[in-house]
Formats: C-alpha cells, structure tokens, sequence
C-alpha cells in the first residue's frame, strides 16, 4: 500500500509501457486488414494501404519516447526520508502525500514507520532525514538533535452510553485492559453488570501504541483476548453496539460518536483539557532533525508548522493541534 | 470460428504483424501475472525460510505474534519472524467452506425454481434482480453485517452465561464466524444462482421431454438430466464463488470479530459465536505495517498463501469440468 501511493517514480516506467500498448493498437487500426469480412464487422476501421510505413514510424517513435520517460523517471530528485514512530505514522503520511499535492514538484516524502527509538537512532546516523518521535526527550538519547512539536495525540477510553462511568484511575485501567479484572461488576461506579467487552485495535494502530505507552506503560500489555478493530469508525461503532464494552480512540472521535467517554484521573477528556495538559492521556508529536533543520526538511518542518489550512485540517481531523 | 476464413485472415504480410503484436499484447498479460507471482514469492520468501513448514500450523496467539513484529520485540526466546498461520488457515476455510456449501443447496434449487417452475412474471423480475445483487460491492454487505446482523445476533442469541464462559479466551460480541459466513452466503449466492439458472436454462428442450415422454417424473427429470447436464457449469459457478469468498477482505474484516482464533469445533454451539479472521483480512488489518520489513515479508507470505491457493482452485474447477464434459454442455 504504503509504497504505492508514496512512491510516484516507480509507477511511471509502467504508466509509459502502457503508453506504448496504446499506440501499438492506434497503429493497428491504421493497418490493413485485407478481408472484406472486417469492413462489414468493423466500418470504421480506416483500410488504407499506403499507411504501413507510417505506422511503423509511430511505433518506433512510441517506443524511444518510452524509453526516453523511464529513464528521466529515474533520475528524479532526491526524495526526503523519514522514519521513526508508529503513532507518527498515519499522520505523517497524509501530509507527505498533502505535501506532494502542494509542491508537485517535490517527490513525496518518504515515510517509514518503526519506533520512536528506531527514528532517533536512524537520524542521529544520518541514514533519515527526519526522525518522529511520539515521546519527549530522555537523557541518554544521542546529542546534536533539534525537535519541532508539529501536534499532540489525545486519546479517551470509551464506553457504552448505558454505562456512563464517571470517572477511571490509571490502576482500574491497567486492570481492565490486562485483563486482571473481567467483570463489570468489579469495577467501580459502573451501571451494568456481565463480562467486559474489551476492544482493542490492531498491532500496526498508533493509537493501540499510544494507548498502551501512556495508560499502561511500556511494560504491560492489552490482554490478547481482547477484540481488535481495524479503524476508529468501527471501534466506535463496536462500543456504541454494546453495553458491556470499553475502549480506546482518538478525541476527535468521540465528538458526536455515540459513546460515553470516560474522565481518566478525574479530568474530563475534553479538547480545552487536553490543549492546557490538565488532561494525563496527551502526547506530543516531535520531528527531530540532526542539527538545526535545512534544505528540504526545513521545507517540509516550516510547511507544517506554518499552513494553516491543509496541515491544520488535517491534524484536526485525528489529532490535536498546536 | 471458421477455419478456412482464420486462415484467410492470416495471409497478408501486415495481417500477419496484427495477428504477431495481438499475441505479443495476450502474452504480456501472462508476464505481468508471472511477474507478480514471482515478487510476492520472493517477498514471502524470508518468513516461509525462518519457520519452515510449521508456518501452516498451529502454535501461540497469532496476533501476538503479529503485535510482536510490529513493535520490532521478539517474543521471548523466539526470532521476530517467528509466525504460526493455522488460525487465520482456519478461519478462511471454515467461513469460505461454510458459505460454499449454504449458497450451493441453496443456489441450486432457486435456479430450478426459476428456470422450471416460476411464472414467466415472477422470473422477468428475478433475473435483473439476482443480477445487480451479483454487483452489490461487498463493502456494503459489511456494513448490514456489522449494523443489521452483528447486533442482532450479539442482542438475542448471545446469553451472558455464554459469554462469560470463555470470556477469559475470547470475547463474544456479534461479529463472529456464523456472521461471517452468513453474510459470504448472501454475497456469493446471486453470482452461483445466475450461472446455474443460464445453465438449466441452455439444457434442450429435446432432452427433458424426451425424459418425460419414457413415463419418468418431473423432479427426477430435473436431477437426472437438467442438473446432471448443467454440473459443468454449476463447477465453474462455484469455483468463481469459492475464488470470491477466498479474496473477500473488506467485509470479512468488518464482521468477523478481528482476532486471529481459531474457533474450537469441541465448544459446541458457542463455536458459531466465537471471532475469526480469515487470511485476507489479515492482510488489509496489517497494511499499516508494510514498511516494517518483518511484517511486510509476513503479510507478504500470507499473500502468497492466498494466491497459490487461488490458483489451484482455478485448475481443480477446470480439472473437474473436463470430467464433466463427457456428460453434458459445455459452460
């Protein structure tokens, strides 16, 4: 997928040999034919005999152009590399491709996805030239690296509207969602009873990273019994469906869900909370160049940090803004 | 076609180079399908090597395993590409199967309904229906899935006592392997009747009056010679069938509940209820991951999997309608 609709150049090569099918067929149709037979089933078929030789110079001449457009494809400019955390990921790639449409000009970035650790460590060695990262500094990172806040990251735990929990604690969070307590009827403040429906989403989600990194810690782990779901719609959708369930999105998509979202610590998650930090389950989203940013990082870091109509929709629509 | 006038055809010289760069345009068609096997193979290849042929067979939780390539964490004492594909294996088959054999008893006798005893009005209305079912993209199957029937099933037919008995495996909510093959059942049955309802219909007159005439009644006429005459073509419809419910992805990620179980036949009824994810939506739940390697060469071989059993279908269904043939039409 992701190579796909990043990358622009190895299509092209492809696109050009389609080209030259094309003209292959333009050609035949100027060629004769020679049966009667097709006249009558294909009037329109021009049957001239004398266009052989033309026919024979478009094709030559489609093949060279060919030729020509694969080879210029390939020495496109060259491409910005960055790579580095998961949650960073589908953010970072729809301004890429935003950032494509904006200066046609410019290859697409070229995003790739690992850790936060993975992006300090490959632009520190100069192998990216933006690294992601969805933690803030620690003291043993390598030094020399600069970090522009581009966003944050805010998540709620979600429930049904029929069980309207006021409020959670880091602790019944990390019991619930390791799967040490499976029964409503163990939690407190809760308004049905059975089993919890627990629902997760799946491996490569950064918000199931960024879940699990600010609720339960690098250490703990969801509970593989867990349902996963593959899009935020749908694990709204899953926890508006039922009403022992609970589980974890974006902010922005509890606004007008259908669901209840729960006060994490006594805070409210909320837009206003999680803009003053009051509220404990935000994260920033840093870009790290290796000393001050230039060139064509610097272009894409300011573009970010400066429009505020594409970028901004586009943090807006999962995430928070600056 | 004529085999005097294809020879005809191909006299003059620049027929000859029409007819040359036609076949060079079909054969084309062959090295892109060759390429393309070939690239998924080759991307496949490192997690085939690294677990061998227990890549098809069961062991740990295989979405573990896939949360643990995703975060570049080996399980303990395991390599990163360690991966145990029996569940999502299992999955695939029990919905594709399932589904298979529902739309097959029941695509078979609508076509006969159609075909022999519906009204001419009643057919005039039916077949342009069955045929822009045939068309319904299946993203919107998915969407009654998880809207209609997965809420249906997880509010009525699902008790808490049931739910809390394997709750500390697995949860039960709806979107489960009985939705699942439900919905693959609604989605391949119009494409199995509309074929089966041409065939019955091509079989001549000639040879069911014939049948009636020695005295043999009207439904054994339609066992022992409309549908017997028409097994090529009920092969085909559900070879096509089959190759639709292998490949379906987008509604299957959407109803199938999303964890790599493989539902245990022992628990009875509860099986019915318990999630699967067939192969194919694995691969469209992973494709976030594609830019780590490991996972990539998984998703990769899963791809692999899907194609090559793609394929054998393909030359089971043409193996099969050859034996048929000898008996009845051609489709």
């Amino acid at each position: 997928m992701t190579h796909l609709h990043i990358g622009f150049t190895p299509c092209e090569p492809a696109l050009t040999l389609i080209a030259c099918a094309c003209s292959l067929v333009r050609v035949h149709k100027n060629k004769t034919l020679g049966s009667s037979a097709i006249d009558t089933l294909f009037p329109h078929f021009q049957t001239k005999r004398s266009n052989d030789l033309r026919a024979h110079r478009t094709l030559i001449v489609s093949l060279i152009l060919g030729l020509v457009l694969a080879g210029t494809a390939s020495a496109a400019p060259k491409r910005l590399l960055i790579d580095g955390s998961t949650s960073m990921f589908p953010l970072v790639q729809k301004l890429a491709t935003a950032y494509h449409k904006a200066f046609p000009k410019l290859p697409a970035p070229k995003v790739g996805a690992g850790e936060s650790d993975i992006g300090i460590s490959d632009v520190a060695a100069g192998r990216v030239d933006i690294g992601d990262v969805s933690r803030e500094h620690e003291a043993q990172d390598p030094s020399g690296l600069f970090g522009y806040k581009i966003a944050r990251d805010g998540i709620c735990v979600i429930t049904n509207n029929a069980n309207p929990l006021a409020n959670l604690s880091q602790e019944t969070i990390v019991q619930i969602f390791t799967g040490t307590i499976r029964d409503w009827s163990q939690v407190p403040g809760a308004k049905v009873s059975g089993p919890i429906d627990l629902f997760d989403r799946e491996a490569t989600s950064g918000t199931q990273a960024a879940f699990q990194n600010i609720f339960l810690g690098e250490e703990r782990k969801i509970t593989p019994s867990a349902t996963a779901e593959s899009s935020t719609g749908l694990e709204v959708n899953a926890v508006n469906a039922e009403a022992n369930a609970i589980g974890f999105v974006s902010l922005a998509a509890t606004i007008g869900g259908g669901v209840h979202s729960v006060a994490y610590q006594g805070v409210q998650c909320t837009l206003p909370n999680a803009k003053s930090g009051q509220y404990g389950g935000v994260r920033n989203f840093w870009m790290l160049t290796k000393g001050p940013k230039k060139g064509e990082a610097a272009k894409f870091i300011n573009w970010i940090q400066a429009d505020k109509k594409t970028v901004r929709s586009i943090i807006t629509s999962e995430w928070i803004a600056l | 076609m004529d085999r005097a006038l294809t020879r005809r055809w191909a006299t003059g010289k620049t027929d000859q180079r029409a007819e040359r760069t036609l076949g060079a345009l079909a054969v084309a068609v062959l090295v892109l399908i060759g390429a393309m096997l070939v690239t998924v193979v080759i991307k496949a290849w490192p997690s085939f090597s690294h677990n061998g042929l227990s890549w098809f067979g069961p062991g740990g939780d295989v979405d573990t395993q896939i949360r643990a390539m995703a975060e570049s964490k080996a399980l303990p004492g395991r390599s990163l590409y360690y991966f145990r594909a029996w569940p999502l294996i299992w999955g695939t088959l029990l919905t594709t199967v399932g589904a298979v054999l529902i739309a097959l008893v029941v695509s078979m006798l609508a076509a006969i309904f159609l075909t022999e005893f519906a009204p001419p009005a009643i057919r005039r209305v039916l077949d342009p229906v069955i045929r822009l079912l045939a068309g319904v993209p299946s993203v919107i199957y998915g969407l009654i899935g998880i809207l209609v029937l997965a809420r249906y099933i997880d509010n009525h037919w699902i008790s808490n006592a049931r739910r809390a008995s394997v709750n500390y495996v697995v949860q039960l909510n709806g979107n489960d392997v009985m939705t699942a093959t439900l919905i693959l059942t609604l989605m391949i049955l119009p494409i199995m009747v509309a074929i089966t309802a041409s065939a019955l219909a091509s079989v001549p007159g000639a040879w069911r009056e014939g049948s009636l005439a020695l005295g043999v009644n009207r439904w054994r006429t339609i066992w022992r010679v409309s549908l017997r005459t028409a097994r090529p073509a009920i092969v085909a419809a559900t070879v096509l069938a089959t190759a639709r419910a292998l490949g379906e992805a987008v509604m299957l990620a959407m109803v199938s509940g999303g964890r790599g179980f493989a539902p245990n036949l022992l628990d009875g009824v509860t099986a019915l209820f318990e999630p699967v994810r067939p192969l194919a939506a694995t691969i469209l739940q992973n494709k976030e991951g594609l830019t780590i390697p490991v996972l990539a060469h998984t998703v990769y071989a899963i791809a692999a999997v899907l194609l090559v059993s793609a394929a054998m279908l393909s030359f089971a269904g043409w193996f099969a309608k050859q034996r048929f043939h000898r008996y009845g039409l051609r489709a």
